[in-house]
């Protein structure tokens, strides 16, 4: 083949695979789902699991980390609910691991917290540098398995973070090999979780996430059976926003409450749709305040929506429980977890990061670092709820 | 190991060589040496150290590497090697000043500037498929071959599933090669037009 005929070739050649790796991309996009509002999600019980008013409160167990934060849970089968969190030396510490325990709803008890991943283990099979943990989540995807979103960072402090996905077919008790979340294009930096999964009706998950580099804003991640990141919606842009807290009331209504971190008045920040997610209302302040510090919302069976949040513009010191009858309009503080000067007082007086979930019986549960170095988890039902209105 | 690891490793381990052989101006040494730095360099990059091998450390801070990033650092071992250069200096002007471009479009825009968010489009935006296809064919007429090159591998990567990321962008474009290209287009300016014309063919 003579030096011209060899170029003509590579020449419509290259053409050729132009128009076939185009035509594959074109299929790729028109034959993608697309999401469809929000999956229903599980019916809790209307009534409470007992008539009485009850309220209970207690530590979890933990007998080795000095520090542990950031509290997430999720009921499994047998009438439990399995908690996870970070604990290690101190927040950041390269021993911090991912730690599980166990509550039985009947006992009212929980088990000796066992780790679930550690640094070291991470990185084995991440193959990738990583030198601290920390936020976990917990969900579920469509098929009922357990996933498990946690932060790792290899360079930098939490703005250099990025989300890892485990998965468990056995309700928490062996785990898949952790596998990175892609979710920026800036050395997939910078990418964290705090805010409850839900899932999308078309079986995806909505994973709500955070920038931390440059600007702080939230997203919402939309993630296939694999885990892959497939799609996302920004829930806000700039400096001053951050851990979303997604909660669907229909297929395509939903609020997004996110922490502050901007000019005063400090107060939390309110996003909506009515569109399964598509598109997101410019984030407005409502009237809580809030000391850039996480929150936890929940939707309760029949329609109130409960808040869990630190209630001051500078401390974390006040955690509280607030309650809109009308899907965030409007707020009523019903109730202070920590705070009050009858309360016991931890050596560290930082009260944060809440969980809050309804089990199927409709009894809520609250997780919340205490002191720094406990979790604590409280309990009450719709009658003691009701009391309080 | 996933293959999705396997190849984010060996994408490190090759940005490692290029980067070594050009500190070192390994072309400068006696064929068979430079085929010895390369095994040497390959068993410092791959072989763990403890729980971790070199790539892995350097994947922990860059991430997967794009098509852009892997073509031009198999390029340049190859010129480090062979002593021969592989890529013409207007295509290599032509795709530094589109990774420039796309650099200033995505990066801004995708840490939170404003509500826009550029990167969305990679996970699957007709719009955005037909604006590189546009892009595309213009590099095919023009002749600038290296763009056709990256555009072609990176989008069958993406549709291979190679890369941990379901995100078009992360297989066209990363932040090194973003650095490098501003890096080059910078240097190239300042250098002098008789430079241009006595070496034509400058090879990466």
């Amino acid at each position: 083949m003579t030096l011209r005929a060899r170029e003509r070739w590579l020449r419509w050649g290259s053409l050729v695979a132009v128009a076939f790796v185009f035509a594959g991309l074109y299929v790729r996009v028109l034959t993608a789902p697309s999401p469809r509002g929000f999956a229903a999600a599980q019916a809790a019980a209307r009534s409470a699991s007992s008539a009485e008013p009850s309220y209970r409160a207690q530590l979890l167990p933990n007998s080795t980390a000095a520090s542990v934060h950031s509290a997430t849970a999720a009921e499994i089968s047998g009438g439990r609910l399995r908690a996870f969190w970070y604990g290690g030396s101190r927040e950041g510490a390269p021993d911090v691991a991912i730690y599980t325990s166990i509550y039985s709803l009947p006992q009212k008890d929980w088990s000796t917290e066992r780790v679930v991943i550690t640094r070291e283990v991470a990185q084995k099979y991440l193959q990738r540098y990583v030198r601290k943990l920390g936020n976990p989540v917990v969900g579920r995807d469509q098929g009922g398995r357990l996933c498990l979103y946690f932060v790792s960072v290899s360079v930098g402090g939490w703005a250099g973070s990025a989300v890892n996905l485990m998965v468990s077919e056995d309700e928490g008790e062996t785990w898949s090999p952790p596998r990175r979340l892609i979710a920026s294009p800036f050395f997939n930096i910078s990418t964290l979780v705090k805010g409850a999964p839900l899932q999308f009706s078309d079986g995806t998950i909505a994973l709500p996430v955070y920038h931390e580099l440059l600007g702080k804003f939230g997203e919402l991640l939309r993630l296939d059976a694999e885990g892959h990141a497939i799609g996302k919606t920004r829930l806000s842009w700039g400096q001053s926003s951050l851990q979303p807290v997604i909660v669907p009331r229909s297929d395509k209504e939903a609020v997004g409450l996110m922490r502050y971190s901007g000019d005063r008045p400090n107060r939390i920040l309110i996003v909506r749709t009515e569109d399964g997610g598509a598109h997101w209302s410019p984030p407005v302040k409502t009237a809580l305040p809030n000391p850039n510090a996480a929150i936890g919302s929940v939707l309760l069976a029949d329609g109130p929506l409960l808040l869990a949040f630190n209630n001051a513009e500078e401390n974390r010191e006040d955690l509280s429980l607030a309650l809109s009858k009308d899907f965030g309009n409007t707020w009523r503080v019903v109730h202070r977890f920590e705070g009050d000067s009858r309360s016991t007082q931890a050596p560290v007086p930082e009260y944060s990061y809440p969980w809050i979930m309804q089990d199927r019986a409709g009894d809520v549960h609250v997780l919340y670092t205490w002191g720094r170095s406990r979790i604590k988890h409280v309990r009450f039902n719709r009658a003691w709820l009701e009391s309080r209105r | 190991m996933p293959a999705n690891a396997i190849f984010g490793l060996l994408g490190c381990g090759l940005l490692s060589f290029a980067a070594v052989a050009t500190l070192i101006r390994l072309r400068r040494l006696p064929v068979r040496a430079r085929y010895a730095v390369m095994l040497a360099a390959a068993l410092a990059v791959f072989v763990p150290i403890g729980d971790l091998s070199v790539a892995a450390y350097v994947r922990g801070v860059t991430g997967d590497l794009s098509m852009a990033t892997l073509v031009l650092a198999g390029a340049a071992c190859f010129t480090q090697v062979t002593g021969r250069g592989l890529i013409r200096h207007r295509d290599k002007q032509a795709l530094c000043w589109l990774l420039a471009l796309a650099a200033a479009l995505l990066y801004p825009f995708a840490l939170g500037w404003t509500r826009f968010d550029p990167y969305a489009l990679g996970f699957g935006s007709i719009e955005f498929i037909a604006a590189l296809l546009l892009i595309t064919l213009a590099s095919w007429w023009a002749r600038l071959n290296l763009v056709v090159l990256v555009v072609v591998v990176a989008a069958l990567a993406f549709l291979g599933g190679v890369y941990e990321s379901r995100n078009l962008w992360d297989t066209l474009i990363d932040p090194l090669v973003s650095f490098y290209a501003l890096a080059w287009l910078l240097a190239d300016a300042r250098r002098r037009p008789s430079d241009e014309l006595s070496c034509p063919t400058a090879s990466v």
